[in-house]
Protein backbone atom coordinates (compact mmCIF):
# COMPACT_ATOMS: atom_id res chain seq x y z
CA UNK A 1 0.00 0.00 0.00
CA UNK A 2 2.72 2.39 0.96
CA UNK A 3 5.92 2.85 -0.95
CA UNK A 4 8.88 1.20 0.76
CA UNK A 5 10.15 3.66 3.30
CA UNK A 6 13.67 3.48 1.84
CA UNK A 7 12.66 4.64 -1.61
CA UNK A 8 13.99 8.04 -2.71
CA UNK A 9 10.50 9.26 -3.33
CA UNK A 10 9.45 8.41 0.16
CA UNK A 11 12.40 10.10 1.77
CA UNK A 12 11.85 13.21 -0.27
CA UNK A 13 8.19 13.14 0.58
CA UNK A 14 9.11 12.83 4.23
CA UNK A 15 11.50 15.73 3.92
CA UNK A 16 8.82 17.80 2.29
CA UNK A 17 6.36 16.73 4.90
CA UNK A 18 8.72 17.71 7.65
CA UNK A 19 8.64 21.18 6.23
CA UNK A 20 4.97 21.06 5.67
CA UNK A 21 3.01 23.74 7.34
CA UNK A 22 0.40 26.01 6.07
CA UNK A 23 0.58 29.39 4.49
CA UNK A 24 -1.87 32.18 4.85
CA UNK A 25 -3.05 33.69 1.67
CA UNK A 26 -2.18 37.07 3.18
CA UNK A 27 1.48 36.18 3.16
CA UNK A 28 1.38 34.86 -0.36
CA UNK A 29 -0.43 37.96 -1.44
CA UNK A 30 2.08 40.08 0.28
CA UNK A 31 4.67 38.75 -2.12
CA UNK A 32 2.50 39.43 -5.15
CA UNK A 33 1.58 42.78 -3.74
CA UNK A 34 5.25 43.56 -3.20
CA UNK A 35 6.10 42.80 -6.77
CA UNK A 36 3.38 44.89 -8.29
CA UNK A 37 3.04 47.98 -6.16
CA UNK A 38 6.51 48.86 -5.09
CA UNK A 39 5.75 52.51 -4.57
CA UNK A 40 3.68 51.82 -1.53
CA UNK A 41 5.11 51.98 1.95
CA UNK A 42 3.33 48.81 2.97
CA UNK A 43 5.49 46.95 0.59
CA UNK A 44 8.64 47.88 2.39
CA UNK A 45 7.62 45.92 5.44
CA UNK A 46 6.62 42.98 3.35
CA UNK A 47 9.87 43.06 1.42
CA UNK A 48 12.02 43.26 4.50
CA UNK A 49 10.12 40.39 5.98
CA UNK A 50 10.36 38.22 2.92
CA UNK A 51 14.05 38.97 2.40
CA UNK A 52 14.89 37.96 5.95
CA UNK A 53 12.74 34.87 6.06
CA UNK A 54 13.75 34.02 2.50
CA UNK A 55 17.41 34.03 3.50
CA UNK A 56 16.74 31.81 6.50
CA UNK A 57 14.56 29.47 4.48
CA UNK A 58 17.24 29.29 1.80
CA UNK A 59 19.74 27.91 4.30
CA UNK A 60 17.35 25.31 5.61
CA UNK A 61 15.98 24.10 2.33
CA UNK A 62 19.11 23.38 0.29
CA UNK A 63 18.93 19.71 1.19
CA UNK A 64 15.24 19.48 0.40
CA UNK A 65 15.73 21.30 -2.89
CA UNK A 66 18.38 18.89 -4.10
CA UNK A 67 16.11 15.98 -3.25
CA UNK A 68 13.31 17.54 -5.27
CA UNK A 69 15.50 17.71 -8.35
CA UNK A 70 14.96 13.99 -8.90
CA UNK A 71 11.28 14.68 -9.45
CA UNK A 72 9.89 15.45 -12.82
CA UNK A 73 8.07 18.79 -12.94
CA UNK A 74 4.83 18.27 -14.87
CA UNK A 75 3.52 21.80 -14.60
CA UNK A 76 3.99 24.92 -12.58
CA UNK A 77 1.43 27.65 -12.39
CA UNK A 78 1.15 30.93 -10.59
CA UNK A 79 -2.41 31.36 -9.42
CA UNK A 80 -4.16 34.18 -7.61
CA UNK A 81 -3.18 32.60 -4.32
CA UNK A 82 -0.26 30.24 -4.78
CA UNK A 83 2.74 29.20 -6.82
CA UNK A 84 1.72 25.67 -7.65
CA UNK A 85 4.10 22.93 -8.81
CA UNK A 86 2.95 19.48 -9.86
CA UNK A 87 5.75 16.90 -9.71
CA UNK A 88 5.81 13.32 -10.81
CA UNK A 89 7.90 10.42 -9.64
CA UNK A 90 6.08 7.35 -10.86
CA UNK A 91 3.70 6.24 -9.69
CA UNK A 92 3.22 9.30 -7.51
CA UNK A 93 2.20 12.80 -8.41
CA UNK A 94 2.41 15.56 -5.85
CA UNK A 95 0.90 19.00 -5.76
CA UNK A 96 3.15 21.43 -3.96
CA UNK A 97 3.06 25.11 -3.17
CA UNK A 98 6.24 27.12 -3.23
CA UNK A 99 6.83 29.72 -0.60
CA UNK A 100 10.09 31.36 0.37
CA UNK A 101 12.02 28.89 -1.77
CA UNK A 102 10.56 26.00 0.14
CA UNK A 103 8.18 23.51 -1.34
CA UNK A 104 5.19 22.44 0.71
CA UNK A 105 3.54 19.20 -0.32
CA UNK A 106 -0.21 19.65 -0.32
CA UNK A 107 -1.36 16.44 -1.87
CA UNK A 108 0.05 13.15 -3.17
CA UNK A 109 -1.74 11.00 -5.75
CA UNK A 110 -0.87 7.46 -6.70
CA UNK A 111 -1.56 7.27 -10.44
CA UNK A 112 -1.82 3.48 -10.28
CA UNK A 113 -4.18 3.41 -7.32
CA UNK A 114 -6.65 6.21 -6.86
CA UNK A 115 -7.70 4.96 -3.43
CA UNK A 116 -4.20 5.12 -1.98
CA UNK A 117 -3.75 7.84 0.63
CA UNK A 118 0.05 8.16 0.86
CA UNK A 119 -0.02 11.15 3.20
CA UNK A 120 -0.67 9.88 6.74
CA UNK A 121 -2.96 12.57 8.03
CA UNK A 122 -5.39 12.27 5.10
CA UNK A 123 -6.18 8.73 6.27
CA UNK A 124 -6.89 9.91 9.76
CA UNK A 125 -9.25 12.58 8.45
CA UNK A 126 -11.52 9.65 7.52
CA UNK A 127 -11.61 8.53 11.17
CA UNK A 128 -14.41 11.09 11.49
CA UNK A 129 -16.68 8.55 9.75
CA UNK A 130 -16.92 6.42 12.92
CA UNK A 131 -18.06 9.40 15.01
CA UNK A 132 -20.93 10.69 12.92
CA UNK A 133 -24.39 9.50 13.92
CA UNK A 134 -25.44 9.28 10.29
CA UNK A 135 -23.32 9.51 7.17
CA UNK A 136 -25.41 11.25 4.55
CA UNK A 137 -23.39 14.33 3.69
CA UNK A 138 -19.76 15.38 4.00
CA UNK A 139 -18.31 18.85 3.53
CA UNK A 140 -14.59 19.38 3.06
CA UNK A 141 -12.97 22.81 3.30
CA UNK A 142 -9.69 22.83 1.37
CA UNK A 143 -9.75 20.45 -1.59
CA UNK A 144 -6.13 20.57 -2.74
CA UNK A 145 -5.46 17.46 -4.82
CA UNK A 146 -8.72 16.08 -3.48
CA UNK A 147 -7.44 12.75 -2.21
CA UNK A 148 -9.46 12.56 1.01
CA UNK A 149 -12.70 13.68 -0.64
CA UNK A 150 -12.23 11.29 -3.56
CA UNK A 151 -11.42 8.37 -1.23
CA UNK A 152 -14.57 9.02 0.79
CA UNK A 153 -16.65 9.44 -2.37
CA UNK A 154 -15.45 6.13 -3.78
CA UNK A 155 -16.15 4.18 -0.59
CA UNK A 156 -19.36 6.07 0.16
CA UNK A 157 -20.88 6.57 -3.31
CA UNK A 158 -24.33 7.30 -1.90
CA UNK A 159 -23.09 10.05 0.38
CA UNK A 160 -23.13 13.67 -0.80
CA UNK A 161 -19.50 14.79 -0.78
CA UNK A 162 -18.93 18.51 -1.30
CA UNK A 163 -15.50 20.08 -1.22
CA UNK A 164 -14.73 23.79 -1.23
CA UNK A 165 -11.49 25.13 -2.66
CA UNK A 166 -10.46 28.76 -2.80
CA UNK A 167 -7.96 28.52 -5.62
CA UNK A 168 -9.45 27.85 -9.08
CA UNK A 169 -6.04 26.87 -10.43
CA UNK A 170 -5.72 24.17 -7.78
CA UNK A 171 -9.04 22.75 -9.00
CA UNK A 172 -7.91 22.93 -12.60
CA UNK A 173 -4.67 21.06 -11.84
CA UNK A 174 -6.47 18.51 -9.64
CA UNK A 175 -8.76 17.69 -12.57
CA UNK A 176 -5.85 17.58 -14.99
CA UNK A 177 -3.37 15.49 -13.01
CA UNK A 178 -5.11 13.95 -10.00
CA UNK A 179 -7.91 11.98 -11.62
CA UNK A 180 -10.65 14.18 -10.22
CA UNK A 181 -13.92 14.52 -12.10
CA UNK A 182 -17.43 15.69 -11.33
CA UNK A 183 -19.67 12.73 -10.57
CA UNK A 184 -23.10 12.30 -9.03
CA UNK A 185 -22.78 12.95 -5.28
CA UNK A 186 -19.32 14.47 -5.71
CA UNK A 187 -19.11 18.23 -6.03
CA UNK A 188 -16.25 20.65 -5.91
CA UNK A 189 -16.99 24.32 -5.36
CA UNK A 190 -14.61 27.19 -6.02
CA UNK A 191 -15.16 29.47 -3.04
CA UNK A 192 -13.65 30.77 0.17
CA UNK A 193 -14.43 28.10 2.79
CA UNK A 194 -15.86 30.43 5.38
CA UNK A 195 -18.02 32.27 2.88
CA UNK A 196 -19.36 28.99 1.57
CA UNK A 197 -20.38 27.81 5.01
CA UNK A 198 -21.79 31.21 5.91
CA UNK A 199 -24.10 31.15 2.91
CA UNK A 200 -24.94 27.46 3.00
CA UNK A 201 -28.34 26.51 4.31
CA UNK A 202 -27.37 22.85 4.57
CA UNK A 203 -26.23 20.80 7.50
CA UNK A 204 -23.56 18.17 7.23
CA UNK A 205 -22.82 14.98 9.14
CA UNK A 206 -19.08 15.39 8.74
CA UNK A 207 -17.10 18.58 8.11
CA UNK A 208 -13.41 18.16 7.25
CA UNK A 209 -11.16 21.22 7.59
CA UNK A 210 -7.84 21.18 5.79
CA UNK A 211 -7.73 24.61 4.21
CA UNK A 212 -4.29 25.84 5.18
CA UNK A 213 -1.54 26.46 2.73
CA UNK A 214 2.20 26.23 3.23
CA UNK A 215 3.52 27.29 6.61
CA UNK A 216 0.76 29.64 7.80
CA UNK A 217 -2.96 29.66 8.45
CA UNK A 218 -5.54 32.06 7.07
CA UNK A 219 -6.81 33.46 10.35
CA UNK A 220 -10.47 33.62 9.41
CA UNK A 221 -10.53 29.81 9.20
CA UNK A 222 -9.15 29.37 12.70
CA UNK A 223 -11.25 31.55 14.97
CA UNK A 224 -13.98 30.88 17.49
CA UNK A 225 -16.51 32.59 15.20
CA UNK A 226 -15.52 30.27 12.36
CA UNK A 227 -15.93 27.13 14.47
CA UNK A 228 -19.27 28.42 15.74
CA UNK A 229 -20.35 28.75 12.12
CA UNK A 230 -19.15 25.20 11.49
CA UNK A 231 -21.05 23.94 14.53
CA UNK A 232 -24.23 25.64 13.30
CA UNK A 233 -23.89 23.68 10.06
CA UNK A 234 -23.49 20.26 11.66
CA UNK A 235 -26.41 17.87 11.49
CA UNK A 236 -27.47 16.21 14.72
CA UNK A 237 -24.69 13.85 15.79
CA UNK A 238 -22.32 15.58 13.37
CA UNK A 239 -18.56 15.82 13.76
CA UNK A 240 -15.63 17.98 12.64
CA UNK A 241 -12.15 16.77 11.71
CA UNK A 242 -9.31 19.21 11.39
CA UNK A 243 -5.69 18.76 10.38
CA UNK A 244 -3.17 20.76 12.42
CA UNK A 245 0.58 21.00 12.32
CA UNK A 246 1.71 20.68 15.95
CA UNK A 247 5.22 22.11 16.13
CA UNK A 248 4.39 25.71 17.04
CA UNK A 249 2.30 27.61 19.57
CA UNK A 250 -0.37 27.98 16.92
CA UNK A 251 -1.29 24.38 17.69
CA UNK A 252 -2.06 25.20 21.33
CA UNK A 253 -4.17 28.18 20.32
CA UNK A 254 -5.99 26.11 17.68
CA UNK A 255 -6.79 23.37 20.19
CA UNK A 256 -8.09 25.88 22.72
CA UNK A 257 -10.15 27.62 20.07
CA UNK A 258 -11.82 24.49 18.74
CA UNK A 259 -12.36 23.34 22.33
CA UNK A 260 -14.09 26.62 23.15
CA UNK A 261 -16.84 25.64 20.71
CA UNK A 262 -16.75 21.85 20.87
CA UNK A 263 -16.55 20.30 24.35
CA UNK A 264 -15.08 17.06 23.02
CA UNK A 265 -11.82 16.81 21.09
CA UNK A 266 -10.13 13.50 20.21
CA UNK A 267 -6.58 13.50 18.84
CA UNK A 268 -4.92 11.32 16.23
CA UNK A 269 -1.19 11.61 15.66
CA UNK A 270 -0.52 11.17 11.96
CA UNK A 271 3.02 11.33 10.62
CA UNK A 272 4.01 14.72 11.96
CA UNK A 273 0.54 16.22 11.74
CA UNK A 274 -2.31 15.87 14.18
CA UNK A 275 -5.91 15.29 13.26
CA UNK A 276 -8.42 16.63 15.78
CA UNK A 277 -11.91 15.17 15.78
CA UNK A 278 -14.26 17.52 17.59
CA UNK A 279 -17.93 17.10 18.48
CA UNK A 280 -20.59 18.50 20.77
CA UNK A 281 -22.12 16.65 23.70
CA UNK A 282 -20.54 13.98 25.89
CA UNK A 283 -17.36 12.05 25.30
CA UNK A 284 -17.90 9.06 23.04
CA UNK A 285 -17.09 5.78 24.76
CA UNK A 286 -14.33 3.75 23.09
CA UNK A 287 -16.49 0.63 23.01
CA UNK A 288 -19.31 2.47 21.24
CA UNK A 289 -16.89 3.88 18.70
CA UNK A 290 -15.36 0.43 18.21
CA UNK A 291 -18.80 -1.03 17.51
CA UNK A 292 -19.60 1.66 14.92
CA UNK A 293 -16.12 1.36 13.40
CA UNK A 294 -16.58 -2.39 13.02
CA UNK A 295 -20.01 -1.97 11.54
CA UNK A 296 -19.00 0.73 9.05
CA UNK A 297 -15.77 -1.04 8.09
CA UNK A 298 -17.89 -4.04 7.17
CA UNK A 299 -20.61 -2.06 5.47
CA UNK A 300 -18.38 0.15 3.32
CA UNK A 301 -15.19 -1.91 3.07
CA UNK A 302 -12.83 0.96 3.82
CA UNK A 303 -9.24 0.30 2.86
CA UNK A 304 -7.94 2.12 5.92
CA UNK A 305 -9.91 0.46 8.69
CA UNK A 306 -11.69 2.73 11.11
CA UNK A 307 -11.05 0.11 13.80
CA UNK A 308 -7.28 0.39 13.27
CA UNK A 309 -7.42 4.16 13.47
CA UNK A 310 -9.44 4.01 16.65
CA UNK A 311 -6.47 2.31 18.33
CA UNK A 312 -4.53 5.57 17.80
CA UNK A 313 -7.16 7.75 19.47
CA UNK A 314 -5.86 9.97 22.26
CA UNK A 315 -7.62 12.16 24.76
CA UNK A 316 -5.95 15.13 26.37
CA UNK A 317 -6.96 17.25 29.33
CA UNK A 318 -6.89 20.51 27.43
CA UNK A 319 -7.37 22.76 30.45
CA UNK A 320 -4.75 21.40 32.87
CA UNK A 321 -1.90 23.18 31.11
CA UNK A 322 0.32 20.09 30.86
CA UNK A 323 0.01 19.34 27.19
CA UNK A 324 -1.66 22.47 25.89
CA UNK A 325 -0.02 25.67 27.08
CA UNK A 326 -2.18 27.27 29.77
CA UNK A 327 -1.34 30.71 28.37
CA UNK A 328 -2.53 29.87 24.86
CA UNK A 329 -5.48 32.09 23.97
CA UNK A 330 -8.68 31.35 22.13
CA UNK A 331 -8.44 32.96 18.69
CA UNK A 332 -11.25 35.27 17.63
CA UNK A 333 -12.00 37.38 14.57
CA UNK A 334 -10.79 40.30 16.66
CA UNK A 335 -7.63 38.69 17.98
CA UNK A 336 -5.90 36.05 15.89
CA UNK A 337 -2.14 36.63 15.61
CA UNK A 338 -1.61 33.46 13.59
CA UNK A 339 1.68 34.51 11.99
CA UNK A 340 3.18 35.48 15.34
CA UNK A 341 2.06 32.25 17.01
CA UNK A 342 3.38 30.24 14.11
CA UNK A 343 6.84 31.68 14.70
CA UNK A 344 7.03 30.45 18.31
CA UNK A 345 8.36 26.93 18.59
CA UNK A 346 6.30 24.79 20.82
CA UNK A 347 7.97 23.24 23.84
CA UNK A 348 8.46 19.58 23.29
CA UNK A 349 5.28 18.46 24.99
CA UNK A 350 4.02 15.29 23.39
CA UNK A 351 0.56 13.94 23.43
CA UNK A 352 0.49 11.21 26.10
CA UNK B 1 0.68 82.21 1.32
CA UNK B 2 -1.50 81.62 4.28
CA UNK B 3 -1.59 82.86 7.83
CA UNK B 4 1.91 82.47 9.28
CA UNK B 5 2.50 79.92 12.01
CA UNK B 6 4.77 80.15 15.03
CA UNK B 7 7.78 77.88 15.66
CA UNK B 8 5.74 75.71 18.06
CA UNK B 9 3.05 75.55 15.41
CA UNK B 10 5.56 74.26 12.85
CA UNK B 11 6.67 71.52 15.20
CA UNK B 12 3.05 70.59 15.96
CA UNK B 13 2.28 70.27 12.26
CA UNK B 14 5.26 67.98 11.64
CA UNK B 15 4.41 65.81 14.65
CA UNK B 16 0.81 65.52 13.49
CA UNK B 17 2.01 64.78 9.98
CA UNK B 18 3.96 61.81 11.34
CA UNK B 19 1.12 60.54 13.55
CA UNK B 20 -1.51 60.93 10.83
CA UNK B 21 0.81 58.99 8.50
CA UNK B 22 1.09 56.21 11.11
CA UNK B 23 -2.65 55.91 11.57
CA UNK B 24 -3.36 56.08 7.85
CA UNK B 25 -1.36 52.99 6.90
CA UNK B 26 -2.03 51.28 10.22
CA UNK B 27 -5.73 51.52 9.48
CA UNK B 28 -5.23 50.09 6.01
CA UNK B 29 -3.54 47.04 7.54
CA UNK B 30 -6.37 46.76 10.07
CA UNK B 31 -8.84 46.99 7.22
CA UNK B 32 -7.73 43.53 6.12
CA UNK B 33 -8.67 42.12 9.52
CA UNK B 34 -12.15 43.61 9.27
CA UNK B 35 -12.66 42.43 5.70
CA UNK B 36 -11.16 38.93 5.78
CA UNK B 37 -13.82 37.13 7.82
CA UNK B 38 -16.47 38.25 5.34
CA UNK B 39 -14.71 38.53 2.00
CA UNK B 40 -11.78 36.14 2.36
CA UNK B 41 -8.14 37.09 2.45
CA UNK B 42 -7.55 36.80 -1.26
CA UNK B 43 -5.78 39.21 -3.56
CA UNK B 44 -9.18 40.75 -4.29
CA UNK B 45 -9.51 41.93 -0.70
CA UNK B 46 -6.07 43.55 -0.87
CA UNK B 47 -6.75 45.14 -4.25
CA UNK B 48 -9.94 46.65 -2.83
CA UNK B 49 -8.18 47.96 0.25
CA UNK B 50 -5.28 49.47 -1.65
CA UNK B 51 -7.38 51.08 -4.34
CA UNK B 52 -9.78 52.47 -1.75
CA UNK B 53 -6.91 53.98 0.24
CA UNK B 54 -5.40 55.53 -2.87
CA UNK B 55 -8.79 56.84 -3.95
CA UNK B 56 -9.31 58.35 -0.53
CA UNK B 57 -5.89 59.99 -0.68
CA UNK B 58 -6.55 61.37 -4.17
CA UNK B 59 -9.86 62.87 -3.07
CA UNK B 60 -8.23 64.14 0.11
CA UNK B 61 -5.40 65.81 -1.83
CA UNK B 62 -7.85 67.53 -4.20
CA UNK B 63 -10.06 68.61 -1.31
CA UNK B 64 -6.97 69.80 0.58
CA UNK B 65 -5.83 71.91 -2.34
CA UNK B 66 -9.32 73.43 -2.61
CA UNK B 67 -9.24 74.25 1.11
CA UNK B 68 -5.82 75.88 0.71
CA UNK B 69 -7.48 78.42 -1.57
CA UNK B 70 -10.06 79.27 1.08
CA UNK B 71 -9.29 78.74 4.74
CA UNK B 72 -6.02 76.98 5.42
CA UNK B 73 -5.61 77.10 9.22
CA UNK B 74 -4.44 74.57 11.76
CA UNK B 75 -8.03 74.56 13.05
CA UNK B 76 -9.26 73.40 9.64
CA UNK B 77 -6.98 70.37 9.58
CA UNK B 78 -7.71 69.80 13.27
CA UNK B 79 -11.41 69.60 12.43
CA UNK B 80 -10.80 67.17 9.56
CA UNK B 81 -8.75 64.92 11.83
CA UNK B 82 -11.33 65.08 14.60
CA UNK B 83 -14.11 63.94 12.26
CA UNK B 84 -11.86 61.10 11.05
CA UNK B 85 -11.25 60.14 14.70
CA UNK B 86 -14.99 60.09 15.39
CA UNK B 87 -15.60 57.92 12.33
CA UNK B 88 -12.90 55.46 13.40
CA UNK B 89 -14.30 55.32 16.91
CA UNK B 90 -17.58 54.09 15.42
CA UNK B 91 -15.98 51.38 13.31
CA UNK B 92 -15.44 48.62 15.92
CA UNK B 93 -19.06 48.61 17.04
CA UNK B 94 -20.59 48.80 13.57
CA UNK B 95 -18.18 47.03 11.22
CA UNK B 96 -19.63 43.54 11.66
CA UNK B 97 -23.17 44.68 10.90
CA UNK B 98 -22.06 46.62 7.84
CA UNK B 99 -19.87 43.79 6.48
CA UNK B 100 -22.62 41.21 7.04
CA UNK B 101 -25.19 43.45 5.33
CA UNK B 102 -22.96 43.92 2.31
CA UNK B 103 -22.31 40.19 2.14
CA UNK B 104 -26.04 39.45 2.35
CA UNK B 105 -27.14 42.01 -0.21
CA UNK B 106 -24.32 42.10 -2.79
CA UNK B 107 -22.44 38.86 -2.15
CA UNK B 108 -18.68 38.66 -2.14
CA UNK B 109 -17.59 39.68 -5.63
CA UNK B 110 -15.25 42.57 -6.44
CA UNK B 111 -18.04 45.14 -6.10
CA UNK B 112 -18.98 43.90 -2.63
CA UNK B 113 -15.37 43.83 -1.45
CA UNK B 114 -14.82 47.31 -2.86
CA UNK B 115 -17.95 48.57 -1.17
CA UNK B 116 -16.87 47.08 2.15
CA UNK B 117 -13.43 48.68 1.86
CA UNK B 118 -15.11 51.94 0.92
CA UNK B 119 -17.45 51.86 3.91
CA UNK B 120 -14.53 51.17 6.19
CA UNK B 121 -11.79 53.42 4.82
CA UNK B 122 -12.98 56.08 2.42
CA UNK B 123 -14.34 58.69 4.79
CA UNK B 124 -11.60 58.77 7.45
CA UNK B 125 -8.73 58.45 4.99
CA UNK B 126 -10.10 61.14 2.69
CA UNK B 127 -10.22 63.47 5.68
CA UNK B 128 -6.68 62.52 6.64
CA UNK B 129 -5.62 63.03 3.03
CA UNK B 130 -6.44 66.74 3.24
CA UNK B 131 -3.70 67.11 5.85
CA UNK B 132 -0.59 67.26 3.69
CA UNK B 133 -1.59 69.96 1.17
CA UNK B 134 -2.90 72.22 3.93
CA UNK B 135 0.19 71.55 6.06
CA UNK B 136 2.45 72.48 3.14
CA UNK B 137 0.55 75.69 2.65
CA UNK B 138 0.75 76.58 6.36
CA UNK B 139 4.47 75.83 6.54
CA UNK B 140 5.41 77.70 3.40
CA UNK B 141 6.44 81.32 3.90
CA UNK B 142 7.70 82.11 0.43
CA UNK B 143 7.17 80.62 -2.99
CA UNK B 144 10.86 79.78 -3.13
CA UNK B 145 10.67 77.29 -0.28
CA UNK B 146 7.47 75.53 -1.41
CA UNK B 147 9.39 72.58 -2.85
CA UNK B 148 11.55 72.15 0.24
CA UNK B 149 8.54 72.25 2.57
CA UNK B 150 6.52 69.85 0.44
CA UNK B 151 9.45 67.42 0.47
CA UNK B 152 9.74 67.63 4.26
CA UNK B 153 6.03 67.16 4.89
CA UNK B 154 5.73 64.18 2.56
CA UNK B 155 8.95 62.67 3.92
CA UNK B 156 7.78 62.91 7.52
CA UNK B 157 4.35 61.60 6.69
CA UNK B 158 5.78 58.71 4.68
CA UNK B 159 8.05 57.73 7.57
CA UNK B 160 4.84 57.74 9.60
CA UNK B 161 3.28 55.41 6.99
CA UNK B 162 6.19 52.99 7.34
CA UNK B 163 6.10 53.03 11.13
CA UNK B 164 2.31 52.65 11.16
CA UNK B 165 2.43 49.67 8.81
CA UNK B 166 5.19 47.85 10.67
CA UNK B 167 4.03 48.57 14.21
CA UNK B 168 0.41 47.69 13.44
CA UNK B 169 1.29 44.47 11.64
CA UNK B 170 4.09 43.11 13.78
CA UNK B 171 3.45 44.60 17.21
CA UNK B 172 -0.20 45.59 17.66
CA UNK B 173 -2.14 42.89 15.79
CA UNK B 174 -0.25 40.09 17.61
CA UNK B 175 -0.79 41.63 21.05
CA UNK B 176 -4.12 43.47 21.22
CA UNK B 177 -7.26 42.93 19.17
CA UNK B 178 -8.18 44.79 15.99
CA UNK B 179 -11.03 46.61 17.71
CA UNK B 180 -8.78 47.88 20.49
CA UNK B 181 -6.22 49.07 17.94
CA UNK B 182 -8.94 50.98 16.12
CA UNK B 183 -9.89 52.77 19.35
CA UNK B 184 -6.24 53.64 19.98
CA UNK B 185 -6.00 55.09 16.49
CA UNK B 186 -9.09 57.21 17.14
CA UNK B 187 -7.50 58.46 20.37
CA UNK B 188 -4.23 59.30 18.59
CA UNK B 189 -6.13 61.27 15.96
CA UNK B 190 -8.17 63.08 18.59
CA UNK B 191 -4.86 63.97 20.27
CA UNK B 192 -3.54 65.38 16.99
CA UNK B 193 -6.71 67.42 16.57
CA UNK B 194 -6.32 68.76 20.11
CA UNK B 195 -2.74 69.85 19.36
CA UNK B 196 -3.88 71.58 16.18
CA UNK B 197 -6.64 73.43 18.03
CA UNK B 198 -4.06 75.15 20.25
CA UNK B 199 -3.99 78.75 19.01
CA UNK B 200 -0.43 79.11 17.78
CA UNK B 201 0.31 82.82 17.79
CA UNK B 202 1.54 84.76 14.83
CA UNK B 203 5.08 84.09 13.94
CA UNK B 204 7.40 86.51 15.73
CA UNK B 205 10.39 86.44 13.43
Amino acid sequence: MEPASGSPYWSCLSAARGLKGRLSRDAMLAAVYARSIQLRETVKSMLIRSVISGALAGLVSIAAASAQDTRNLLESKESLYNNIYVYEQAPYRSMTFGHNRRIYTESVYNTRDELDLPVDYTRFMTASVMYAKDVRSILEIGFGGGRTAWYLHRFLPKVQVTSVELDPTVLELAKKYFGIKEEPNFHVVNRDGRLYVQESKERYDIILIDAYRGPFVPFHLLTKEFYQLIKDHLAEGGVVAQNVEPSTMLFDAAVKTIHSVFPQVDFYEAGGNIVMVAYPGDERKPEDLAAIAQERDNEFGFRYKLADMLAQRKRVDIDNGQVIDAKAKVLTDDFAPVEALKSIERHNRKLP
Amino acid sequence: MSEPVSRAGLLAIYICSFLVGCVLMGFEMLGSRYLNPYFGSGIGAWASLISTVLCALAIGYFAGSAIVDRQPTTRTIGTMILIAAAYMALVPATADTVMADILDTIGDGPSATLMAATALLLVPLTLLGTFSPIAVSLLTRSAGEAGRVAGLVYGVSTIGNVVGTLVTTFALIPTIGSRAITYYFAVILAGCAAILFIPFGKKTS
